[in-house]
């Protein structure tokens, strides 16, 4: 699988204290199914809001970002959010045609987001 | 040997060019369209940007037509006329045997309709055009891209 290796889910991690999901490579249909089930398992402690750090990911087409999608919607029935860690060009072009930049909480590092989370 | 125009560090060495691929309905496999887009559009003259793009509009191609299975190929294939390239994917029936097909996981964990409007959205900003229909009782998932024009 091209690229694809992925870390499991990270417990919560030092000060970010929220489930959180690192992976990296190209994100597409091969591995859509595999993402869908490692997102599932971060929701099973009853968590509302997650992390999935894109940081060393590649590329990602419309069967990965929609399980994303997903999750996103599970979150927020929760009252929760998603935040994504993306800095690669292409992966937020992606989410800037599909309109969903502004729906998930994007952060360019793990910093940033801390940074966000202490100024809530 | 072709006198080649050197364009952008590429070397083009005709007008026109046809590459044909044609894989097993397997998902890990759909990186080999992938790849051939990348070259070819490279060969075309697109920048870095317009060859991610066009990378990912061969991908969603393939996502347009749902779940791969093992008695299914798809056919790519890549035309470079000058600055433009365009790709068609055909659905193919196969005669293999074999598991290699998507199925059960694919089928049954990702949201198709979903995938399918994410798909149209990027589809429409990727690329020049783009579209599908039935040719000789197949679906057909086609696309054009030229070189500095559009969305990339």
């Amino acid at each position: 699988m091209e690229g694809s290796m992925t870390s499991p889910p990270q417990p919560a991690s030092g000060a970010l204290d929220l489930p959180t999901l690192e992976v990296e490579g190209e994100l597409d249909l091969a591995v859509a199914p595999w993402l869908r089930d490692q997102l599932d398992a971060l929701y099973v402690g009853g968590a509302d809001s997650i992390v999935v750090d894109l940081s060393a990911a590649t590329f990602l087409d419309s069967t990965a970002l929609g399980v994303l999608v997903s999750a996103l919607n599970r979150s927020r029935a929760r009252d929760g959010q998603v935040h994504l860690i993306v800095h690669e060009p292409q992966i937020l072009r992606v989410l800037t045609i599909t309109g969903l930049e502004d729906q998930f909480a994007l952060h360019k590092d793990r910093v940033e987001l801390q940074r966000k989370k202490g100024e809530l | 040997m072709a006198q080649g125009d050197l364009i952008e560090g590429v070397v083009r060495t005709s007008e026109r060019e046809v590459i044909e691929i044609s894989i097993p309905g397997s998902v890990d496999l759909v990186v080999l369209a992938r790849f051939t887009a990348a070259i070819i559009g490279a060969r075309a003259g697109f920048d870095l940007d317009e060859i991610d793009d066009l990378r990912l509009a061969v991908d969603e191609l393939s996502v347009s037509f749902g779940p791969l299975d093992a008695e299914t190929r798809l056919r790519y294939t890549f035309i470079r006329s000058g600055d433009t390239v365009s790709v068609r994917c055909t659905r193919e029936p196969s005669d293999e045997a074999g598991d290699g097909g998507a199925g059960h996981s694919e089928r049954d964990l990702i949201d198709w309709q979903q995938a399918r409007e994410l798909s149209a959205q990027l589809l429409d900003e990727l690329v020049t055009t783009h579209g599908r229909e039935i040719a000789n009782g197949r679906s057909v998932a086609w696309l054009t891209k030229e070189r500095g024009t559009g969305a990339g």
